[in-house]
């Protein structure tokens, strides 16, 4: 049963490649209106989710719905209201990017397609190079456009595979505030990443991923706060970093007054939830 | 049921606009570069000089100069070469390095829309082909004429190797593949469909073979001028062909599956 806060729903959701697992019986919910992220490292099934909602790729077994309908048995419909942004630069590059909105405005049937592709172009700050061909655009010029090109038709559901990836530190900040202005008008929004502060800076809520499975899945302060708040770190006589994790700023200032070294206390991060529950590293 | 414009945006129907017309867009660039259109005609030219500047001279196929006979070859040819290769080369890029195919497949838009949006640009790209060598057809040879049935041939021949094209785009799993694919099957059907010489004499085990080659019946229907009953077997053996590549096609696209 689809409840009206719901928009997206995995049920026991399976994927194989060959032999390797890439989803592994995944079951989540995400609600109307939610930035929410699948987090994990490379390898984690992340992008293979998100082909699965948007279409491109069919379950070996479980469910996938969206809006209350069944991702592969509604496939057209379904088209119609998710906008994509992959993680591989799929732009048109011998085209300008106001060929490359148009051609898409028109798969997706957009009404009033010029005056949409303008708004969406200003929206980005690409209307200047509306007619400058793709190839001549730096990688930031492209993700946003990227992003421009899968809000034109309005989508109810957005999907973000990793769209800062390979971008320097300010570009990314730039496009952290383009997924910032998409999310205010209750879209909702999937981002995946493996970038920590991403997750942080972005998402309502975090499902974290490792080998296909679900680690855990809360608000990023919760999953925080479910690991403890204070992370406490120096190096020890060996040359080891060793890291204690703290409930609260007292019990940490403790133990940094227990050591003769140099310690560090710092807040608690989504990657020391990942370490926590899983021994690995996400980055 | 919405209308956007000239082409209908809700039902399907007009959905292959946008797939033409960005196949479209990319070959107007690609026109823009001198290289475009020396690589479309420089074969079928080589092909006219050295057969028939050269060897065809003084020969005459019933009752045709050699030229005559041999560039409604080249026009098949080439149509079937520029329709298929583009196709196939285009999809298998697409698909497997640029990734510009899954915005097709992730777009509210049938799978028949992207394959008809496909096979026309492929026919677009095999008649500009053709017109190239229509045209160098006309200023060499007195004897090269266009006919209704040329027409026709030149149009199902594009169809068809287009058609090809995207089964060979969707199924190859690297772009190295589609080499392959044109070794073993274009390039001898080039040259063993009767495009240089007339197939009706070969030994019979061979011609049975010939006879299965789809480019052979668009060499016999691009050089009648009449609908006798020969003609008629490969405008049948050529629509069938078309049918089978277009419905074959149609179904990869429509089981794509990552």
């Amino acid at each position: 049963m689809v409840n009206d806060a719901c928009m997206i729903e995995l049920c026991d959701v399976t994927k194989h490649y060959g032999k390797i697992r890439a989803v592994n019986n995944l079951s989540l919910s995400i609600r109307r209106g939610e930035v929410f992220g699948l987090l994990g490292p490379n390898g984690a099934g992340k992008t293979t989710t998100i082909k699965l909602l948007t279409t491109l790729s069919r379950p070996d077994a479980g469910v996938c719905r969206i809006a209350g309908m069944d991702v592969h048995q509604n496939s057209l419909e379904i088209r119609k209201i998710i906008g994509v942004v992959p993680q591989e630069n799929n732009l048109d590059k011998e085209l300008t990017a106001q060929e490359n909105l148009l051609i898409y405005g028109m798969l997706h049937h957009v009404q009033n397609r010029n005056e949409k592709i303008g708004e969406t172009l200003k929206m980005v700050g690409l209307w200047d190079r509306k007619n400058t061909v793709v190839s001549g655009f730096s990688g930031g010029m492209q993700r946003r456009l990227l992003i421009a090109r899968a809000l034109l038709p309005a989508p109810s559901v957005l999907f973000l595979d990793e769209p800062s990836i390979g971008l320097d530190p300010q570009i990314r900040r730039q496009m952290w505030d383009v997924i910032r202005k998409t999310g205010i008008d209750g879209r909702t929004v999937i981002i995946t990443t493996h970038y920590i502060e991403e997750a942080e800076a972005l998402c309502d809520r975090v499902c974290i991923l490792a080998k296909g499975e679900l680690i855990a899945l809360d608000t990023p302060e919760q999953l925080k706060r479910s690991v403890g708040d204070h992370i406490v770190e120096y190096v020890d006589t060996q040359g080891r970093l060793v890291q204690h994790i703290c409930k609260s700023r007292e019990e940490a200032h403790d133990i940094a007054r227990q050591e003769n070294s140099s310690v560090t206390i710092r807040k608690s991060n989504l990657e020391d939830v990942f370490i926590k529950l899983t021994g690995g590293r996400i980055e | 049921m919405k209308k956007n414009g000239i082409w209908d945006a809700q039902t399907g129907e007009f959905g292959w606009y946008p797939v033409f017309l960005r196949e479209m867009l990319l070959f107007r660039r690609k026109l823009l570069k001198l290289g475009y259109l020396f690589s479309a005609m420089v074969v079928p030219i080589i092909y006219l000089i050295a057969f028939g500047f050269g060897l065809g001279k003084s020969v005459q196929i019933k009752g045709v100069g050699y030229l005559g006979f041999l560039i409604p070859g080249l026009v098949a040819m080439s149509s079937m070469n520029n329709s298929y290769t583009w196709v196939s080369s285009a999809l298998n890029l697409n698909r497997l390095y640029f990734k510009t195919f899954q915005v097709l497949v992730q777009s509210p838009v049938t799978a028949s829309s992207i394959m008809i949006g496909e096979v026309m640009a492929g026919m677009v790209k095999g008649l500009f082909a053709s017109s190239l060598i229509i045209l160098v057809g006309f200023a060499v040879s007195p004897d090269f004429t266009i006919h209704p049935l040329f027409m026709a041939a030149l149009l199902l021949n594009c169809f068809m190797f287009a058609s090809l094209g995207v089964i060979t785009g969707m199924l190859t799993k690297s772009h190295e593949d589609t080499a392959t694919y044109t070794n073993f099957f274009i390039m001898p059907m080039a040259f063993f469909s009767g495009t240089f010489f007339p197939v009706d004499k070969t030994p019979s085990v061979i011609k049975a073979i010939i006879f299965m080659m789809p480019l052979t019946h668009t060499n016999i229907l691009i050089r009648k001028s009449l609908l006798d009953h020969q003609a008629m077997i490969s405008l049948g053996m050529m629509a069938a062909y078309a049918a089978l590549f277009f419905i074959y096609g149609l179904y990869l696209i429509k089981k794509y599956n990552e």
